[in-house]
Order: C-alpha cells, then structure tokens, then sequence
C-alpha cells in the first residue's frame, strides 16, 4: 500500500512540474489568454517567423494547429468544439464546405492587399468572386524523373509514360482524380470530362499502361523516388520539389499535354471567433515581403504577384515551377463533378488498379 | 541439445535485432547534418539544438507527458476499483458479461471510439482541448487496466481474505493491507500498460484535440505531408532514451523488492 501511495505521489509531484512548465513556456513566449487567432493548417506549411512578426504587428496571439487532411480538416469542422479561424483547404474541398455552409463570405474591404494576387488565379471555377477563399500556394501534377534511368531520354509528355523502354518503372500516387486526369489528358481531353465514351477511353488507354507501372502508393512515393526505386512518378508539384530537394539528380515536368492546377486556399470557417482577427491575418499573409518569404521556406509557388517580383530569379524564374503563360493555359483547375460523377471516377480508377498486367 | 539452444539463440537474437533496426536507423541519422535520412554527411547536434529552441514542439511534448500521467493514473485507479467490482460478482453469468463488455471496449477500433468521442463532446458542449484529450484517454486506458489487474485478483486465494477477517480486520484494512499489497504488480503493470497506450495513441486523440492543444503523435502525422525532419529523429531519440532508463529503474526496483521478500521468506 505503502509503494503505490507513494507511487501516487511521485506521480501528482511530476505532473505538477510539467503543470508549470507548460505554463511557464506558454508566458514565455508572450501567450496569455485575450485576443487570440486559431490557424488550422498542414504541418509546417508557414514560416514560423512570420507568426511571430504578425504577432508584434498586431498583439493577437497566434495557435497554430495542424491537420493531414482536407477530410479531416472538414470533419472537425463540421463538428464544433473548436474555434478555428483561418483554414487553409485545397480547392475540391472548399467547393464541398461551400455546398454545407462551413465558410463565412470574406469582406473584401478588409482585404486591400489582395490586389497583389495575381489575376490568374483569382475567380475560378471554385470559387467564383473569391467570395469566401484567397489563394494560399498552387502547383501543378506532373511527372518526376530520374534522367539517369530513362536514358538520357527526355520526357515532357504524358504519352512517354506508354513507352516500352519504361516497363515496370514508373509509380503513380493513389487519386482517382490524378490518374484519370493524367488518362484523359494523354488523349487530348479535358480532366473534367464527364462523357462516358471519353471516360472509358481514357480508362481502356490506362490498361495498357498497367506494364509500366511498378506500384499505385501514397505519401512513400517521396521517399521511393528520392531513394531511385523507379525511374519516373506522377505527383503534385509540392512533391516534386520535395523529392528533388533530397535527390538533385531528379527532375520534374508538367506535361505538354496539359495537367492539373491545384490551390491551397485560406478561408475563414463558421466556427471563428474573430473574424476580424482572421482577416487581418489573410491581409498580412497577402503582403509581398511576407509572401515572398513564406514561398522561400514552404517550397511552393506562390500566387502573389508582387511576392514573386521579389523572389530569387533562381526560384521565380524555375519553369518547372512557374510555368510558362502557354503551360499554364493547358492547366485545368478540378470541378467539382458531383458525388455521382466522382464515385464513377472512382470507380474507373479501382477497375484500373485491379487490371492485370 | 546443445545445438538447439544455440540456434534458439540466434533465432531470438535475429528478432531483436530486426524489432530494434528501424528505431537505431533513427537514431543514426538524428546525428546527420545532411538534413536527410538518405545519406550520411557528418556528426552534428544541431537537431537537438533544435528541438530545445522549438519551443511550440516542447510545449507539445510536454502536453503529450501530461495527458499519459494523468490519464493512466486515473484509470488505474478507476480500473482496480473496476476489476475489485468484477471479481466480487458472484453470479457467473454476469460475471462474463462484465468481462466482455470489458474486453469488447479492448479490440473496439479507435478510429471508432474516437469518432463517437469527437460527436459526443461536441453534443454535449465540452469544449476541445485537455479536457476532452484526457477524459477520451482515460477511457481507453480503464479496461486495459481491468484486464492487468483481475488475474492477480483471480490469482489470490480467499482463504487470505478469511484469514483477515478472522484476525479481526475491518473491510477497509482487508483492502488496504491484504488485498492491495498482493495486487500491486498487477496494478504498476497495468498503470505501465494505460502510460504507453496513451503516450502512442493517434486515432483517438486526432478527433478530440483543438484549441491549441494538441500531442505530438498528432503533430508528427500531420507533418509528414512536408517531409518529416531530423528534428523529429532527435526528439525520437530522446524520447526513447527516457523511455529506456525508465524500464531500468523499474526493472531494479523489482529486484530489490524481490531480494528483500527473498531474505524475510529465508527468516
């Protein structure tokens, strides 16, 4: 009895410490309670330095809390419980939140630095107005590849995926959404093609691809690149600048048939509780020099026309990642294609991953 | 013979090894200062550096060690109490209807329990953060440290309860000095059981944290859309080194227990 009371003890003694400590590293870093602003994001996908400086600017207190998905973003969401104040969704998801009432409408008088984004990426399909997103950081899908394992042979379309010399080398990431595309743009049409015969098409050309293909995986597709499993992958540009920042003999290629664009948006979900907070914190992200340099730490392109102005020729002026006008023209943004549409896609998708070779 | 016992001594050694790879793998390269875990560069400890300046990540840590001791110790005690109640069900039938009860909270997925948590809390206003973190963790923690408890329960014979009372002990000295003394490796085991559980858990803790609270093994996963960094393997290392020395002071403090016990039993 004597050892458990005592083990009881030792217990409440170490928890009373840590009590403390939290709270002491919480003072220390300037947070106590009062105006604060709760920022759902993906991991590490802002610089931590800016919070830091919207925090003096302002004196509003920052959370930062993070979530791995645009599901599970959505989810907590819905439920309640917690007061988010910006999100940071990728674009399907912000049509499915408009769709259940998940987003207020963003005033944009409060917004002025919005002038800066560049008008390409303003009021698209998704969003129409930018009624209730502003975009964050887009990119595009392309394919990575090892030069060393193609053969010196260069790829810039999706149609050299096909090829015979590339047998069981290439890997593609599991979207129904990607791969379809990738089918459907190899043949010259449109990623949102709802068309039936164009569907099948596209799927009975993915068939014959099945040879090529060395495996259909998640998030490891970073990893098996970088560490030369195969010669070629289809991913998100995010990604690929990921891969090739670990294996520099990498490249990477936005199809010349055209691709995906994608955004990640910031927007201010129902559940904020300052919401003038909230767009003081999308004005300050939209500034040039805060743009330019979350870009620099986040990797991805920013869609800030001034910030980009500032950037390094090094990183404004890489096509892989800035694509040219006429690339960009190809690039197709997803519709939201509807719950039938997207469970047929998803359909045509499983029927391609369970073809035989 | 001879041989057999060699080659089981391979065998096991074959399976430490292959259970410890992955975690020495990561400790390697924590020292890296290539900043990946592809090659290594060169000796460093800027990582470490780093987790002690990331005070957002320690903040975390700290969080996670908090909700594990708090939790665990609550259900160990919400759990004797449980297995006592069990045990002291005399009609068979109920008593295996507890236990399954028990059991099927056990290999219930946490994805699934920690929906139910997530819409739960949500319904009846708590707010997210510790205090829902904690309630869920409990929860899970409780029937693990029922199914600790009740074999030494089980495992103590009546006639020390009879002899007790027959010397004139009250029902709470039974307990205090009877029944809990015999149980206590059954409890530590148990309160070992519900720390670890809860230090690992992802699935539930991912719906009910919020507000600015939130553990690391969350933190982790929703990093690995960027690329984990070395940061990580640093923290890892420590956190497993910890870990280490506390299985080694438990491991001599269960010595000496059982030396002392051994020289009052040679008495």
């Amino acid at each position: 009895m004597k050892q458990l009371l005592n083990a009881f003890i030792a217990i409440a003694v170490i928890s009373v410490i840590l009590y403390v400590s939290i709270n002491q590293l919480n003072s220390s870093q300037g947070y106590s309670s009062g105006n604060t602003l709760t920022i759902y994001n993906w991991g590490d996908y802002v610089d931590p330095e800016l919070i830091d400086r919207f925090e003096k600017e302002t004196g509003i207190k920052v959370i930062y809390q993070t979530f791995d998905s645009n599901e599970a973003m959505m989810t907590k969401i819905s439920q309640g419980g917690t007061t988010f104040d910006v999100a940071m969704p990728s674009e399907y998801a912000i049509s499915k939140m408009k769709e259940d009432g998940l987003l207020i409408p963003l005033d944009h008088s409060k917004l002025p630095n919005l002038k800066n984004i560049d008008a390409r990426f303003m009021d698209l399909s998704f969003d129409p107005g930018n009624q209730y997103s502003i975009p964050y950081f887009w990119g595009t899908v392309g394919i990575v590849y090892n030069p060393d394992m193609v053969k010196g042979k260069k790829i810039t379309s999706w149609n050299d995926l096909w090829d015979p010399e590339m047998k069981n080398k290439i890997l593609l990431a599991d979207g129904a959404r990607e791969v379809m595309g990738m089918g459907l743009n190899s043949l010259g049409y449109s990623l949102n093609d709802t068309n039936e015969a164009h569907l099948q098409e596209a799927k009975a050309k993915l068939n014959t691809l099945t040879p090529n293909v060395k495996a259909i995986v998640g998030d490891e597709i970073k990893m098996l690149l970088a560490n030369e499993e195969a010669a070629a992958g289809v991913v998100w540009s995010g990604d690929a600048s990921e891969i090739m920042g670990e294996n520099e003999k990498l490249d990477y290629v936005v199809p010349e048939e055209g691709s995906n664009l994608w955004f990640d948006n910031m927007v201010i979900p129902k559940t904020a509780a300052n919401r003038e907070g909230a767009h003081q914190f999308i004005n300050f992200m939209l500034e040039p020099d805060v743009a330019a340099q979350n870009a620099e730490y986040v990797g991805y392109s920013t869609p800030n026309k001034e910030a980009l102005a500032i950037l390094p020729e090094e990183i404004s002026g890489d096509e892989r990642f800035y694509p040219d006008a006429e690339t960009t023209e190809k690039l197709e943004v997803y519709d939201n294609l509807g719950k039938k549409m997207l469970a047929h896609y998803n359909e045509l998708f499983l029927e391609f991953k369970m073809h035989r070779k | 013979m001879r041989k057999n016992s060699k080659l089981s001594n391979l065998y096991l050694v074959l399976v430490f090894a292959i259970l410890y790879a992955p975690i020495f793998y990561l400790m390697y390269y924590s020292f890296n200062s290539g900043g990946t875990m592809r090659e290594f560069e060169g000796f460093t400890l800027d990582w470490y550096k780093e987790v002690f300046q990331d005070t957002r990540l320690l903040i975390i840590v700290l969080n996670t060690l908090i909700i594990a001791l708090l939790s665990s110790a609550i259900s160990t005690i919400i759990g004797v109490l449980g297995a006592l109640a069990i045990t002291y069900v005399k009609r068979r039938r109920t008593k295996n209807t507890l236990l399954t009860l028990n059991n099927v909270l056990i290999v219930s997925p946490d994805v699934i329990i920690g929906a139910s948590f997530l819409i739960l809390f949500t319904m009846i206003g708590i707010k997210l953060g510790f205090t829902s973190v904690l309630l869920s963790h409990i929860a899970f923690s409780v029937p693990i440290v029922v199914i600790m408890v009740l074999p030494k329960l089980e495992e103590m014979s009546s006639s020390l309860v009879d002899a007790a009372r027959d010397l004139g002990a009250s029902r709470r000295e039974v307990l205090t000095k009877v029944v809990l003394p015999y149980i206590t490796p059954g409890i530590f085991a148990g309160f070992f059981m519900a720390l670890t559980y809860s230090l690992d858990d992802f699935a539930v803790t991912f719906f009910v944290t919020g507000n600015g609270f939130s553990t690391l093994s969350v933190e982790i996963y929703s990093l690995a859309r960027q690329g984990i960094s070395l940061t990580i393997n640093a923290l890892s290392t420590l956190i497993f080194l910890v870990t280490i020395l506390l299985v080694v002071g438990y491991y001599f403090i269960t010595q000496r227990n059982n030396r002392v016990k051994g020289v009052a039993i040679r008495k």
